[in-house]
């Protein structure tokens, strides 16, 4: 199983990245560097903020790139192909594969990032080379790798769903299109559950219906929960609590839909 | 028994505005040790839903599979079989040697130090050249020939291959003869599905005619020799295949 598991997600690392895609990586990694020297030399103030605000976002959508063009990609289109004969008629299980697929996708994330979260790190010194170091006075390294591995971390449990779509549809458009709907959900799920909570003005709750709303809130992905980007642009390590929750979260929501997905996936016929 | 399929049915469920398919039904082989045995049929009769089967791609209905006393759902059961599908499939972006080491990985060998086993598996399907290039500028008999590589890589016991020829030159349908002769004297179990019907006749020990999901006759070539076409223009198992074909009437659209 393990050993099936870890060729799999070898050859899915290899066949991605031969999609052009570390070139990309490291064309955006040069861009943010660049860019964010630039732009906060335009500024001319809160230029850590500034800077680490712009690279922390481009690391989160590099590492995006993986869930809505790869994803897709290595796992619908390999069941629609038929690809998937190939691995299959070997001696891999079916939750092996899907497993193989997953861990060679978060490799994929995780070098992606890795390349990005370099390449922030060469900004900032440069930045604090070239401007004042009033600016950064706040900067705190910790909080800034906290909040790549965490923005990592929701984005592997984005790309646990995107698997388990995978493996129910039987079209790679349908699958893409299952994909964006979640990502539309899990980025304001958060926000629309607040919004019914904090609507009701006058009128008494009942906290087994406050617990419901909440509960609502970690069932769907909550992918918005996996961002620190403001807190670490502010120099903040978000508490110990918050992060083990949200590393306790992510884990287990990633478990549950890998499973889920390996059950449907045991069941259904490859034609 | 190497293989042993006893009554097995498969309907593909209707999608929107179609009717089911019934593709087996009650389908019975025994595939013994050793044996060369072919499967032959009409487009449609079911030889790729037998081998699919076979290797737990799709669930049947009812009946039971056993794979070298396995059922084929266990992954242990595939790793003495060698299975090369119709229109084979491989990673675009990815070269023979790599799919061939991923096969090696998975068998639970070392591709490092199996080198020698990758090479003569390209080697024997005469694609040691073309073994770095990427699979997506491949011709579709060099995929082909690939695909025979990966499958026969880690040397199983038992070989299933769905028509092997297909997209092949007359070379490489030489080799595919060989390779089966050659597996064949090395005392592995060869199960194959083919249009080509002098090889089947040539290579087989036995020999089923599968039609509209049923399995119609299985042969010997002793059997063979007792039979003639009175116009004497067809091979004895062309002969026998289209009077079974024709008796059986109602021709699939
Ligand atoms: N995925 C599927 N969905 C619905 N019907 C299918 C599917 N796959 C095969 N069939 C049907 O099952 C029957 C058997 O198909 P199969 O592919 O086994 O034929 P075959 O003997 O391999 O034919 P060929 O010689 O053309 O390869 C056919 O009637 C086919 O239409
Ligand atoms: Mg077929």
């Amino acid at each position: 199983m393990i050993q099936g598991t870890a060729a799999v997600a070898i050859i899915s690392y290899k066949e991605g990245l031969r999609q052009r895609l570390l070139y990309g990586a490291m064309l955006l990694a040069v861009g943010i560097i660049f860019f964010s020297v630039l732009l906060a030399g335009l500024f001319m103030r809160d230029i850590a903020k500034i800077t680490l605000d712009f690279c922390l976002t481009a690391v989160n959508l590099g590492g995006l790139l993986v869930p809505f063009f790869l994803a897709v990609h290595l796992l619908a289109r390999d069941l629609e192909r038929r690809t998937v004969f190939t691995i299959l008629a070997k001696p891999v299980s079916r939750p092996g594969y899907i497993l193989g697929k997953f861990c060679g996708l978060a490799l994929l994330c995780a070098t992606i990032m890795g390349i990005l979260t370099g390449a922030t790190v060469i900004a900032l010194l440069i930045s604090k080379h070239l401007y004042a170091a009033v600016f950064f006075q706040d900067l705190s390294w910790p909080a800034v790798f906290v909040s790549v591995g965490i923005s990592f971390l929701g984005i592997a449990v984005f790309i646990a769903t995107v698997v388990l779509w995978s493996t129910v549809t039987t079209s790679s458009f349908l699958a893409t299109l299952l994909t964006v709907a979640t990502y539309c959900v899990g980025q304001t799920v958060g926000d629309m559950v607040h919004f019914i909570a904090s609507k009701v003005p006058g009128v008494t709750i009942t906290p087994v219906v406050a617990q419901t709303v909440k509960a609502a809130m970690y069932i769907f992905p909550n992918l918005a929960a996996f961002d620190l980007k403001l807190a670490a642009a502010h120099g903040q390590l978000a508490p110990l609590a918050d992060i083990l929750f949200l590393l306790a979260y992510g884990v287990a929501y990633t478990a549950a839909t890998l499973a889920l997905a390996t059950a449907i996936f045991q069941r259904r016929d490859l034609t | 028994m190497d293989i042993v399929l006893t009554h097995v049915s498969k309907t593909f469920k209707a999608s929107i505005g179609q009717r089911p398919v019934r593709a087996l039904s009650g389908l019975c082989l025994e595939i013994r040790r050793g044996e060369v045995f072919g499967i032959i049929g009409r487009n449609g009769a079911g030889k790729s839903t037998t081998l699919k089967i076979l290797m737990g791609f799709l669930r049947p209905d009812q009946g039971e599979v056993l794979l070298a006393d396995r059922p084929p759902t266990d992954p242990a059961a595939r790793n003495i079989v060698g299975f090369l599908p119709e229109n084979p499939c491989l990673y675009d972006n990815l070269t023979a040697r790599e799919h061939l080491e991923f096969a090696l990985r998975v068998a639970g060998m070392s591709p490092r130090r199996e080198r020698d086993r990758i090479d003569r598996a390209l080697a024997r399907v005469s694609l040691l050249e073309a073994a770095d290039r990427p699979v997506r500028k491949y011709s579709k008999g060099m995929v082909q020939r690939a695909a025979l590589a990966y499958a026969l890589v880690h040397e199983p016991d038992i070989l299933v291959l769905d028509e092997p020829m297909s997209g092949l030159d007359p070379l490489g349908r030489h080799l595919v003869v060989e390779l089966i002769q050659e597996y064949h004297a090395e005392g592995h179990t060869i199960l194959f599905s083919s249009h080509i019907l002098t090889d089947v006749e040539r290579m087989c020990d036995r020999i089923a005619i599968l039609d509209q999901g049923q399995l119609k006759t299985t042969v010997t070539p002793d059997d063979l020799t007792g039979i003639a076409d009175p116009a004497g223009r067809l091979s004895p198992l062309e002969h026998l295949f289209l009077s079974t074909i024709q008796t059986e009437g109602t021709p699939q659209p």
